[in-house]
């Protein structure tokens, strides 16, 4: 898995910064719907964090409909995993973010608007 | 899992060097033994013997130095390995002492073998019962009396030290064990003077005695000692010299689990 | 519960390893024990190694005294103990004649896996060395790990390799108990964190509330040790 897992220690529980991380692949399209998660524990070994922490977060991304676990298969994307709406949910973050960032310079709404759209034209990332 | 032989098996790897560097050693000896050749002829028995008196007591002092390296593995953290091993103390004890053990007595017989030499030099002609007598009698009972206790005395001093190294120091038990024991030999001893000889002695150099009294006349007056020695060697001083090597290394033994006071 | 220490107070000639430490450790917890220099950590895995003795108060692992339990407990060291004239051969040799739980099979993995060099110990370096012991330690199947600082002054890869190993290795019903200064490191692995300061318990928390508060294993380290 050449996945870009990030973990921050002091950002809240490991496990909820699991989930984000796969909801966040599943939402580019880095991890298909129907394609095969780590196990657990090589997960862990992976992000050299406590096994039961990733069950904890699969545990949890399965509650939610993300992923799922097939008895000897593995563990899984959900085939229907509600990919657009995770998409959906990723942008208000990104836009909550920003929003807030703009807001706390005293820029107007107009004035952003366009700032998104330069960088939006000029291809940047 | 098979602690005894892997204990014996790591006495091998950690001392294995010290043995065969005190086995070699009397390539020494044997090579001093033959420029004797040069003395004058009525002294060459009693300096050769004089020399392996030498190599005897120094091998004594090797073999105790042998046996009582803990200290050096205290220091580096690998008695702490061994102590956190499920084998008992009595098992780690008895593979140190087993393997010095078993080295003294290839050294001493070697030793007796080299005497006999020494005599056959000097002209004695030895039947069969000579030979066992002067290679293997003579060597076990010198090596059940004095080294053997040493050995143990000596292990057991280094598992006191060690044993209490960690909670203070470690030096006191052992000084008192020191100071104590020329007093204790003292006692043993006048206590085995009294109580030898009741027991029919062994005649251990009897052949031998015989052998040497057909020596040339040119042979020093020493041997006059020898067949004076021959009223034979008592035995209880053997046996309560190997009882309390037992016992000290029971003492050991217990005391190797011990981590502390 | 696997292990316990009630009132635990352990005095040395000159200073106070730990002092009326009341804790215990049930099966399957990652434990991490941390706090500065002198506050007591290895002191506390020596006790429930049975390296040490209280002063006073009671140690008692599986129900027992810890050493009468040593062939369930593994311990590592902080220090290098090994013969310098051994290959990892030779530790093996001497791991599988001493203890029952021993895998051979699993060591030569875990040595290959932590790429520990076919040579003696005197010619290994301080992290290979590290690694070795830690292959030795991970190889045997016990109850109850004591890690004494299995980090320290081993260099980031092989740092990494030994996290790897001992997240690979753990068992849902084992207990690790790990010391280490590399908090920040290691702080993923622990489900549950000891802070010692000065042979005292500061604080004993899970690591994921710690978390919900919004502050690293890190943070509090900082928060409570200082």
């Amino acid at each position: 898995m050449s996945l870009g897992w990030i973990l921050d220690m002091g950002a809240g529980p490991i496990y909820l910064q699991i989930g984000h991380n796969v909801r966040r692949f599943v939402a580019r399209g880095e991890l298909a719907p129907g394609s095969r998660l780590p196990s657990a524990r090589s997960l862990a070994e992976t992000l050299e964090v406590n096994p039961n922490t990733v069950i904890h977060a699969y545990q949890d991304l399965e509650r939610s409909g993300v992923i799922e676990t097939r008895r000897g298969r593995g563990t899984f994307v959900c085939a229907q995993a509600p990919v657009e709406e995770m998409k959906r949910q990723m942008v208000q973050q990104a836009a909550s973010v920003f929003v807030r960032e703009v807001r706390g310079l005293g820029v107007a709404r107009r004035e952003s608007l366009r700032a998104v759209e330069e960088v939006w034209d000029a291809g940047g990332a | 899992m098979r602690p005894l032989r892997t204990l014996l098996w790591l006495e091998w790897r950690r001392s294995g060097v010290w043995a065969v560097v005190l086995l070699s050693s009397l390539l020494f000896w044997a090579w001093g033994l033959h420029q004797v050749r040069f003395v004058d002829v009525g002294r060459q028995v009693a300096v050769r013997a004089g020399l392996l008196t030498v190599a005897a007591v120094v091998g004594a002092l090797v073999l105790c130095l042998m046996v009582g390296r803990i200290r050096s593995e205290t220091r580096h953290g690998q008695y702490q390995v061994l102590l956190l091993t499920p084998p008992s103390g009595y098992a780690h004890v008895l593979a140190r002492f087993g393997f010095a053990a078993a080295t003294a007595v290839v050294y001493y017989v070697i030793i007796g073998g080299l005497f006999w030499w020494t005599f056959a030099r000097a002209g004695v002609g030895f039947d069969a019962e000579a030979a066992v007598e002067l290679l293997l009698a003579c060597p076990l009972y010198g090596v059940g009396l004095t080294v053997l206790p040493a050995l143990a005395w000596t292990l057991l001093l280094m598992v006191f030290i060690s044993a209490y190294r960690v909670s203070g120091p470690g030096w006191i038990p052992g000084t008192v064990m020191i100071l104590g024991t020329p007093f204790a030999l003292r006692w043993i001893v006048d206590g085995l003077v009294d109580v030898s000889y009741r027991l029919p002695p062994w005649r251990l150099l009897d052949s031998v005695g015989v052998a040497v009294e057909t020596m040339p006349q040119d042979a020093d007056a020493q041997i006059e000692l020898l067949r004076a020695s021959l009223l034979g060697v008592p035995q209880e001083p053997f046996w309560a010299m190997l009882a309390l090597a037992a016992v000290m290394l029971l003492v050991a033994g217990r005391l190797w689990q011990e981590v502390e006071g | 519960m696997l292990a316990a220490l009630d009132r635990v107070t352990k005095r040395y000639v000159r200073s106070e390893g730990v002092q009326e430490l009341t804790l215990s450790f049930p099966a399957g917890e990652v434990v991490g024990v941390l706090g500065l220099n002198g506050g007591g950590k290895s002191t506390l895995l020596k006790l429930l190694a049975g390296l040490l003795f209280p002063t006073a108060g009671r140690v008692r692992v599986f129900d027992g005294a810890p050493r009468a339990n040593r062939a369930q407990i593994v311990y590592l060291g902080e220090s290098d103990a090994l013969w310098p004239w051994m290959r990892p051969t030779d530790a093996a040799r001497f791991m599988r004649g001493l203890h029952k739980d021993f895998d051979s099979a699993r060591f030569a993995e875990l040595a290959g896996a932590l790429q520990v060099p076919n040579r003696k110990t005197r010619a290994m370096s301080k992290g290979e060395r590290g690694r070795l012991r830690l292959a030795m330690a991970l190889a045997r199947s016990a109850r109850l790990y004591l890690l004494d600082e299995p980090l320290a002054g081993i260099d980031l890869i092989s740092r990494e390799k030994i996290l790897g190993s001992i997240v690979h290795e753990w068992h849902t019903d084992e207990t690790i108990l790990l010391s280490t200064h590399e908090v920040a490191e290691a702080e993923g692995l622990f489900d549950r964190v000891i802070y010692l300061r000065e042979g005292r318990l500061a604080l004993d928390a899970r690591a994921e509330a710690l978390r919900e508060a919004g502050k690293s294993v890190v943070d509090v380290f900082r928060e409570v040790l200082t």
